[in-house]
């Protein structure tokens, strides 16, 4: 074999290896089940949230976002990256709604008045409203609102 | 009886439409005739083929001239006129307004590729076995634009593309061009970019021929037609080249954030035949040569096309936006339906002939650095370039459709994957540069030296900002392995690259009393050390751009006498603001009709202008007649108040009677108080001008010293809702310092002041290639010629 057909066919692998792991690399945005905003799992689908909410006893954060919101990417970037806030958000059912697309989600983004992302809600299992955020607030204020809801609750 | 048959025409059937009817029978016509006289081997039909492939092309040439005539005149009974133009434009505007959409860029692409096309037929210098086949494909192609535009045609009528406008209407303006495609630089970018595409037909059908005519075992034509080729994909590259560089400026000013690339898929996707004609220039240069590459030179010339195809498919048919606008039109099926066709043929029969008959053989050499293993290594690279832009761009789709789950790719997976191969890239070229100038034991001690250098350059960063990436720890591996090395680690490749290609220029040219063969060696050296300035620059340019941010507020006070003075929210610069001003266009004067206008523009709520000749009472209200023509204004008398002999602007209600004596009424305009005015003070807020621009003159300062000075604007177009902004752009050696307000109104603005390192040098490195392709293609012509 000669070198030429020799690197010709290693670069083949190569790209062969590069197309399937680059493909399997790249940051999931969503799948059927998830969505994945600031790396979190987040639900998209109402009725799903609420019955774990049911079994297990937690309330719902709601998270109304966009792809275009520049707001809701500091919100990923930051806030939801910040330890305490992780550790509250883990008491809570997380269930994010595309307003864009909402889907089964749309009857409740209406019913919580959400136009403009991002918005925060938390409900109970009834769809009791505990707390409602509107807009972009400071990581403490977040903090609060989420300890809030858990007191409510 | 005419009246009956010409009833029957329907109405989207206009003459434009009709002469590409025309085109794309008489190509199709020729086709079929080319393509038998490839298999029957005969000359018989030279003359029919001459008729029908010189008619398809005037054809086309002629309706191209008549859309850029419709639009220059402003014909908006034509639909794609109306959308795409406008009266206020400038010339050279509504001249480009033709590119402006699908339509358009198709005919003007058809019209291209028709001329090269027939231009081979009607040449004596492309005959011989396999030329019919060459030219049966290319006006294959033709037709099949054609055709395309025959479905989706950009001849027509309005009332037949948007329901519920009466037959015969003629809008008085078009809706007008997109704001950010009215760039002298957008201006250009199209004409050069489908010129470029044009010219690579012939490449496509000589290479698919060249495998028809392997397969049947016959000789074609492609060694006899390989120095035009040659020269036609150089001339080619060369316009894709500046297309990209013309885009990237218009990006870097218009687009009015500073950047020049953000791997955007129309970005990537035109990258990406710019990247496999690269690749093919220097494969079929090798050939020339050598022979070697016997199987791929005319593969990869023929691929070029494909990957056209491809790129139009990514821009134009929406399917990286949405999945299901994929064939929405006829356009974008006919677009698939290409790419799949010139895809099999440009890719399949190549691979099917060194699947059955084995590779290419040509060369022999077994030793790993001499220079066809070293030369195929970087062929290979930009093919592998070219594939990391091609996946970054389907595997998202591919993914989706497969399994459901969406993913998203970032600039990420092109910057870090494309890299290394371009650091391996620079190094394996100056071996090769080396290896050519029979320097066996220093090109293989500098390489090993280079290679070690750039290894602990990857390591050198003196801040943050020198890593190629910021990856977070739960990353794959490869993105933390790339990400976290030094951009230093660019700087040993690209200068021994340069260096290297220098000494090879001196080493070839020197002695040599040939003139053209310097120029020719000179272009080469330009090129190359062009790419390792571009290489540089860009690396560069977005680790180390930094920006601040300054609000400035209460800008309506500006100026009498005040200036207004912020500082950076970083502290590192103070604006001084010493002007503000805004202007619409048109002001509420110009937009206003005359009398005469009124009855003929169908608007519920005119806004009208005149003289007011008479005044009289009637029935408790006030009318006042203007211009002594048919039209009065009416309103309650505690309300308006009219004067005789004053010009005024009101807005208001119509009314219209059918009134057959000169000077009774025709038609009120109902108004008050809030939309009346006279010219002098007019009802400016009655009026929604199409483009506001604010303008303020600023003064930038760095400490104490005055980075820059000038006008900065932004633009609101009311009409789309569009913003467009005109940064201010203090170009040196060393960087860009660039500042721009995406708005600013009367309250205040919010300023960006950019610092872009080395951005001229990617210009200038750009520039420098183009020019060294000049040389080598007036180099070459001048040996050829002697």
């Amino acid at each position: 074999m000669t070198p030429r057909k020799l690197l010709t066919i290693l670069v083949l692998v190569g790209a062969l290896g590069f197309g399937y792991y680059s493909m399997n690399a790249a940051p999931v945005m969503s799948d059927q089940d998830y969505t994945y905003q600031g790396g979190i799992e987040w639900h998209e689908d109402p009725d799903e949230a609420l019955s774990v909410a049911e079994q297990e006893d937690k309330p719902v954060l709601v998270y109304y976002w966009t792809t275009w919101c520049t707001y809701c990417q500091d919100y990923e970037d930051d806030h939801y990256q910040n330890e305490e806030i992780q550790e509250l958000l883990d008491e809570y059912v997380l269930l994010a709604i595309n307003l864009d697309e909402p889907g089964d989600g749309s009857s409740l983004a209406s019913d919580h008045d959400a136009l403009y992302p991002p918005m925060h809600v938390i409900i109970d299992d009834n769809e009791e409203i505990l707390g409602q955020l509107g807009g972009f607030t400071e990581e403490d204020r977040f903090k609060e609102e989420l300890e809030t809801g858990l007191a409510t609750h | 009886m005419m009246g009956t048959l010409l009833s029957m025409v329907p109405a989207s059937l206009t003459g434009g439409t009709l002469l590409i009817i025309v085109a794309a029978f008489t190509g199709a016509l020729a086709t079929v005739l080319l393509f038998y006289s490839y298999l029957a081997e005969t000359d018989e039909f030279r003359k029919p083929i001459l008729l029908t492939s010189g008619i398809a092309t005037v054809s086309l040439v002629i309706a191209h001239l008549y859309l850029t005539y419709q639009f220059i005149v402003g014909d908006y009974t034509n639909a794609y006129v109306y959308q795409n133009s406008a009266d206020h434009l400038d010339l050279l505007y509504k001249i480009t307004g033709v590119y402006a959409n699908h339509e358009g860029s198709i005919l003007f692409w058809a019209t291209l590729t028709a001329i090269v096309a027939t231009y081979t037929v009607y040449s004596s210098r492309f005959q011989g076995l396999g030329s019919r086949l060459v030219q049966s494909l290319s006006l294959g192609v033709v037709t099949t634009f054609a055709v395309m535009l025959v479905t989706q045609s950009p001849f027509t009528p309005i009332e037949v593309a948007r329901s519920g406008v009466p037959d015969n209407y003629v809008p008085p303006d078009g809706s007008g061009l997109n704001p950010l495609l009215i760039d002298p630089w957008m201006a250009i970018h199209p004409p050069i970019t489908f010129a470029s595409y044009a010219l690579l037909v012939v490449p496509f059908a000589l290479g698919v021929t060249h495998f028809v005519a392997l397969f049947r075992g016959q000789d074609s034509v492609f060694r006899e037609w390989l120095p035009s080729m040659i020269l036609w994909l150089r001339v080619s590259w060369l316009l894709l080249t500046a297309a990209i560089l013309f885009g990237a400026i218009w990006a870097y000013g218009v687009l009015g954030w500073g950047g020049f690339w953000s791997w955007d898929p129309v970005e990537t996707a035109v990258l990406i035949p710019w990247l496999w004609l690269t690749a093919t220039l220097h494969a079929a240069n090798r050939y020339s040569k050598t022979g070697e590459y016997k199987l791929f030179a005319p593969a990869a010339a023929a691929i070029i096309f494909p990957l056209i195809i491809f790129a139009t498919t990514v821009v134009r048919s929406g399917v990286f936006r949405s999945v299901h606008s994929f064939a929405a039109g006829g356009i974008g099926a006919g677009v698939l339906f290409l790419l799949v066709v010139t895809g099999i043929l440009a890719v399949g029969l190549p691979l099917a002939y060194w699947l059955l008959n084995g590779g290419d053989e040509s060369s022999t050499d077994r030793d790993w650095l001499s220079h066809g293993p070293i030369f195929h290594a970087v062929v290979l690279s930009f093919a592998v370039l070219a594939f990391i832009s091609v996946w970054g761009l389907l595997f998202p789709v591919v993914r989706s459709t497969i399994t459901g789950v969406e993913v998203s790719v970032g600039q990420d997976h092109y910057n870090l994957w494309s890299y290394p191969v371009v650091v391996a890239m620079l190094i394996v070229g100056g071996l090769y540069a080396l290896l050519d100038m029979r320097k066996r034991r220093l090109a293989i001690g500098a390489t090993v030296a280079v290679t070690v250098a750039t290894l602990i350059a990857a390591f050198i960063a003196p801040s943050g900002n020198w890593y190629l990436s910021d990856p977070a720890a739960h990353d794959p591996i490869v993105y933390r392995v790339v990400g976290n090395m030094s951009v230093l680690s660019i700087v040993p490749p690209a200068l021994f690259f340069a260096g290297t290609w220098t000494a090879r220029f001196v080493s070839r040219a020197k002695g040599v009393p040939s003139r053209s063969f310097q120029m020719r060696e000179a272009g080469i050296l330009l090129i190359h050390v062009g790419a390792a300035v571009m290489i540089i620059a860009i690396s560069f340019i977005y680790l180390f751009a930094a920006s601040s941010s300054v609000v400035v507020v209460g800008l309506e006070d500006v100026g009498n006498p005040d200036t207004i003075v912020e500082e950076s929210d970083d502290g590192q610069y103070t604006v001084e603001v010493t002007g503000y001003d805004s202007d619409t266009t048109p002001g509420v004067e110009e937009a206003a009709l005359t009398p005469e206008e009124v009855l003929t523009a169908y608007e519920d709520t005119p806004l009208v202008r005149g003289e007011v000749t008479a005044i009289d009472q009637i029935e408790g209200t006030t009318v006042a007649q203007l211009d002594g023509s048919d039209i009065w204004l009416a309103g309650s008398p505690n309300s308006v108040s009219f004067e005789e002999g004053e010009e005024v602007i009101a807005r208001g209600t119509l009314f219209e009677f059918d009134s057959e004596a000169d000077g009774e009424a025709e038609a009120y305009v109902y108004t008050d108080e809030e939309n009346l005015g006279t010219v002098s003070d007019p009802p400016s807020d009655v009026h929604t001008p199409r483009v506001i621009d604010h303008q303020m003159d600023i003064t930038v300062y760095e400490g104490d010293e005055k980075v820059t000075s000038g006008t900065i604007a932004a633009q609101d177009h009311t009409d789309n809702e569009m913003n467009t902004n005109d940064p201010l752009i203090q170009r040196g050696l060393t960087g860009d310092t660039y500042v721009v307000a995406t708005e600013i109104d009367e309250i205040g603005a919010g300023l960006t002041i950019t610092e872009y390192p080395l951005a001229n040098q990617i210009w200038f490195g750009v520039i420098m290639g183009m020019v060294g392709m000049v040389l080598l293609l007036v180099g070459d012509r001048r040996r050829n010629a002697n």
